[in-house]
């Protein structure tokens, strides 16, 4: 093995410790006597609530439909997987010290094992745990329901809404999966494969980066703000949240409004416009130009539409109106007041 | 401005003259419809969209309904009613064994007082969300409202006091909050003396309590005072910090037709206090400690117990031991409301029955002490002579000028009772720059931060005594009712009328931001210390001590451990201890029993709270939950078997068996 080579294993042996130091595994459930959600954090060697009370409340709450109460202590995984991850953290390492590429085969091979077995596991403990219920105890009974939440994605659970996401512990296990096979690419020479190494990983930050904005008028959404549904995308918006959660807007009117009333929403968040005069393309907000023309009707009634160049106002047809920038039309909303509050807004749209 | 608002104005001042023009014509002819004064964009102003959140929190007392209601500015719902010095049923406040010491007193037990002033925590004279303040009129008395849980902690009784009226107003760090007598009566061993030695044997007192921790309000001092009636009370702050304003009337010493005889002198006097030096007389040992009886009832947040502390001493100052300590400031017509501008330098008096508004100047206060400017001496207390502290006068302010409040960018608002409207004027020059009529008899007004050194002078509120035919007729008693008035232009604009629960005497508003964040969502359980609370129903437990049954239950969605018990005997008093395990927010159980003859108790998460029973009668007595909980809160209920007195039932429940392998082991 290659010095580099060996650094990229020890690395990587490393970042598997962030099993240790981070949730593996993000579960939300969300209904509509609970906004703020409830949610269950796996972790290596346990399972917690988001908050203090959450795994208590979910248990309580799962009496009703005759679940089994989770007991982390009651889960052999969780007394197993802190010694598995451990061991091939020390493994990685000892290849690493030791040089020798037969045990970064076998570093490789036995992360790819024990991933996939780990994620079969897990959809098995699922499986359990949303099938294996005690109608003869159970409250509520819905023939043929069962609730097992999704591996990876949202389902619908009666009232809560259930969205499973892998968590920052099993980002850091994937990126150190990737620091592994840019180890075995470097593992002979030099030269060509550390472009290729850098790739590999480059992929891996990638795959953390947060997410760009997507489409929002096609699926029947509605306004975050005024809830009215969005029809037409070109003079819309979209906050999307640190975590990447995305709200959508029919307006840009709707959009600041949210902010303005959301201090938390400005915590890291991006906020997105669409480009009036190109269809489907975003603009972030502090780089796009808004401009105010009466003779153009926005769903809201400011008359806002976002382009990203000066010169596309013409093609826009705006080459009259004025231009703004983002904190201005913010100023400009916040002045306007309540009146871009949902109700009169609406009553303006009718 | 655009033609748009211009109009907007023409009609509003179009609509005014012909609501003036109305007042006018309803002399001859009874209205047949309440005027509307609603300024054009009012319904957009005030409307809050389901799911969003009003800007402000605002205070008002219930008055005589004893509580405090909150309401959300500028939409006024009502967010919630907190129980102060009445007991309230609802949620068992002042019924259940943890919550009623609250309202003890030398007095015993008191079910009710009369709730006037309240009054936010301040830090540097501006409010800061910590606490709230309010007085009971009738037995004086002071309470301290947590803003994290919106509940009464603590509450003071004040001694050698009768009518608390001039309370609980802040100095600028909340050290003191202040209570005065609005009733003077005998003070100290002999208080059986006839009325008419009033002028002989009546005193009044200014007491000055430390409010800045929890649980350690107490009385620093009393200052004794001529037999006059003190009305309110306002800090200096800035320049005047160190100083506390009272008003007084009735300097004629009347006993009898107050409203005849207390109203003869052309002047009453403003007490200014130099609360500093009352502190150094203090502490050189020039008051005298003299034996008085008050309660002290505080709340333990951990195990949300009342208890009362007995306290029987307290210290009094006479003016005449501690020169300099108080001034009268002659002020016509028997003054009512004394108002500290944000600068601290104008101390605004609203005499009732004054034809203008006096306004002190505290830098010529200050040097007419220095030069000896007196009128005279009563009792030990210096007059200073009315032109040398004169700032200026509002001329024609209206009728029956009461509270003052200010805007912050120099403005001040006048409350007239009489002639019912809300006048603002400019300090300094003293001219009057508008009006509002508001219905009907407006007692105080408030601005969020308006008696503070930082107004957030964006709305007023002014609170009405009389609403006659301002709602759907609801018989000969109406609601009382608040205004919120738009103070953010040059011109006041009406924006909303809402009733009220009991009397809204007083008001205090600040941003919601301040505090909003900072509610406690439950109580932790691991952190509950009741010595009856279960935190599983593993813990529970059913045990007798004589004739005494306790039961400690747990209540969660959606049952009751245990909800089957067995043994209890006529004659036997049982202590019904329910404690709500769940964490989870704005989860609330109800324990309500058959025959109980006391309120419900409501629990919130993670609480406990005792409900007391004595059966009269052999049966089979049903509980349930109050509270609508959970999707099967109807089926959350139990029964409780009661035999007649020397059954040999054996006491028994349906707890958990480890819950009674436990109970077997503890015996």
């Amino acid at each position: 093995m290659t010095r580099l080579s060996r650094v990229l294993l020890a690395i990587a042996s490393v970042l598997l410790l962030g099993a240790f130091l981070f949730p593996l595994w993000r579960i939300d459930l969300v209904a509509p006597q609970y906004p703020e959600g409830l949610g269950m954090l796996i972790r290596v060697n346990t399972v917690t609530g988001i908050k203090p009370n959450d795994l208590a409340n979910i248990n309580g709450l799962n009496h009703y439909i005759g679940m089994k109460p989770i007991e982390p202590t009651a889960i052999p995984e969780l007394h197993i997987m802190p010694w598995i991850v451990a061991g091939l953290a020390a493994f990685g390492l000892l290849g690493a010290a030791l040089g020798a590429r037969k045990l970064l085969y076998g570093w490789l091979g036995g992360f790819v094992t024990l991933a996939v077995v780990g994620l079969i596991d897990f959809w098995r403990w699922e499986y359990d745990y949303g099938h294996n219920i005690d109608f003869e105890h159970a409250i509520i009974k819905v023939p043929g329901m069962t609730y097992q939440p999704p591996l990876i994605g949202t389902k619908q659970l009666l009232n809560f809404t259930a969205a499973s996401w892998p968590a920052l512990g099993t980002v850091c296990l994937g990126i150190a999966f990737a620091f592994g096979v840019a180890a075995l690419l470097v593992a002979r020479r030099r030269g060509a494969n550390v472009k290729r190494a850098s790739v590999a990983m480059a992929v891996a930050v990638a795959a953390c980066a947060p997410q760009g904005p997507r489409a929002i008028a096609d699926q029947g959404k509605s306004c975050d703000y005024c809830r009215m549904t969005i029809s037409d995308e070109r003079f819309g918006g979209q906050l999307i949240t640190r975590k990447g959660k995305v709200y959508a807007f029919d307006a840009i009117e709707c959009l600041a409004s949210y902010y303005l009333q959301n201090a938390a929403a400005g915590d890291g968040s991006s906020i997105w416009v669409a480009d009036f005069a190109n269809p489907g393309r975003w603009v972030e907000a502090k780089n796009a130009l808004f401009v105010r023309n009466d003779a153009h009707q926005s769903p809201m009634g400011l008359n806002l539409v976002a382009l990203r160049h000066d010169a596309d106002k013409a093609a826009a047809g705006q080459a009259q109106g004025t231009t703004l920038r983002w904190q201005e039309v913010l100023a400009l909303v916040e002045s306007h007041g309540r009146s871009s509050d949902p109700a009169e807004a609406a009553g303006v749209a009718r | 401005m655009s033609p748009l608002q211009l109009n907007r104005r023409v009609v509003v001042g179009a609509v005014g003259a012909v609501a003036i023009a109305g007042l006018v014509f309803a002399c001859q002819a009874t209205r047949s419809k309440p005027i509307n004064l609603a300024a054009g964009d009012a319904a957009s102003r005030v409307y809050i969209a389901p799911g969003q959140y009003d800007e402000f929190y605002s205070f008002l007392s219930g008055g005589f309904s004893g509580q405090v209601a909150v309401y959300g500015i500028p939409s006024g719902r009502l967010l919630k009613v907190i129980p102060v010095f009445s007991q309230n049923p609802e949620n068992g406040y002042g019924y259940n064994d943890e919550s009623k010491e609250m309202l003890q007193t030398t007095f015993g037990s008191i079910p009710w007082d009369d709730s006037h002033h309240p009054e936010l925590s301040q830090t540097d004279g501006v409010p800061d969300g910590r606490w709230l303040f309010i007085n009971a009129n009738n037995t004086p008395r002071v309470a301290r409202i947590d803003l994290t849980r919106f509940e009464t902690d603590e509450i003071l009784q004040i001694p050698n006091a009768a009518g608390g009226h001039a309370s609980p107003f802040t100095t600028p760090n909340t050290k003191y909050i202040v209570s005065a007598t609005r009733f003077s009566v005998p003070i100290g061993a002999k208080r059986d003396v006839p009325i008419a030695s009033y002028k002989e044997n009546f005193k009044g007192t200014l007491s000055f309590i430390t409010a800045d921790q929890p649980g350690k309000m107490d009385i620093a001092f009393q200052i004794l005072m001529p037999g006059y009636n003190y009305d309110l009370g306002h800090a200096g702050k800035g320049p005047s910090e160190g100083w506390f304003f009272f008003t007084s009337y009735n300097s004629e010493g009347a006993y009898t037709k107050l409203e005849v005889n207390a109203s003869q002198n052309d002047k009453d006097y403003v007490a200014a206090v130099n609360y500093k030096k009352a502190e150094e007389c203090v502490a050189s040992g020039k008051a005298k400690t003299m034996q008085a009886d008050y309660d002290h009832n505080y709340t333990d947040p951990k195990s949300r117990i009342a208890t009362t502390e007995k306290k029987t001493s307290v210290k009094l100052l006479d003016p005449r031991d501690c020169e300099g300590v108080v001034y009268y400031l002659p002020t016509p017509k028997s003054p009512h409301g004394v108002d500290v501008d944000p600068t601290g330098e104008y101390i605004v008096a609203g005499g009732k029955l004054a034809t203008v508004i006096p306004v002190h100047s505290f830098t010529k206060l200050a040097k007419a002490i220095e030069a000896k400017q007196f009128d005279s001496t009563i009792d030990g207390i210096p007059v200073l002579k009315y032109d040398a502290i004169l700032a200026g006068e509002v001329q024609k302010p209206g009728l029956g000028p009461l509270h003052t409040e200010f805007d912050g960018k120099g403005n001040a608002y006048t409350s007239m009772f009489i002639s019912s409207e809300v006048v603002k004027w400019k300090l300094g020059t003293w001219e009057v720059l508008d009006r509002m009529p508001v219905y009907y008899s407006v007692g105080h007004i408030m601005i969020p931060g308006g008696d503070s050194k930082k107004p957030w002078g964006k709305y007023l509120v002014a609170m009405n005594k009389i609403t006659k035919d301002r709602y759907l007729p609801t018989g000969p008693e109406m609601a009382q009712s608040a205004q919120l008035i738009d103070i953010s232009g040059d011109k006041m604009k009406m924006l909303l009328d809402f009733p009220t629960i009991g009397e809204p005497h007083y008001a205090q508003a600040l941003p919601a931001t301040l505090i909003k964040d900072k509610s406690v969502k439950f109580h932790s359980l691991a952190e509950n210390t009741n010595p009856h609370a279960v935190r599983a129903e593993s813990e529970t437990n059913i045990s007798r001590t004589g004739k005494t049954v306790h039961v400690e239950m747990v209540a969660i969605r959606s049952h009751f451990a245990p909800d089957n018990i067995e043994g209890v005997q006529v004659g036997d008093t049982v202590k019904f201890h329910v404690t709500n395990v769940e964490q989870d927010w704005d989860i609330l159980h109800g324990f309500a029993v058959l025959g109980a003859n006391t309120s419900e108790l409501i629990l919130q998460p993670g609480e406990t709270r005792t409900l007391t029973w004595v059966p009269k009668d052999e049966g089979i007595y049903p509980f349930y939950c109050t509270d609508f909980c959970s999707a099967l809160h109807q089926e959350m209920q139990g029964y409780i078997r009661v035999s007649p007195a020397g059954s040999n039932v054996p006491l028994a429940a349906n707890i958990s068996p480890k819950a009674k392998a436990q109970m077997a082991g503890a015996k």
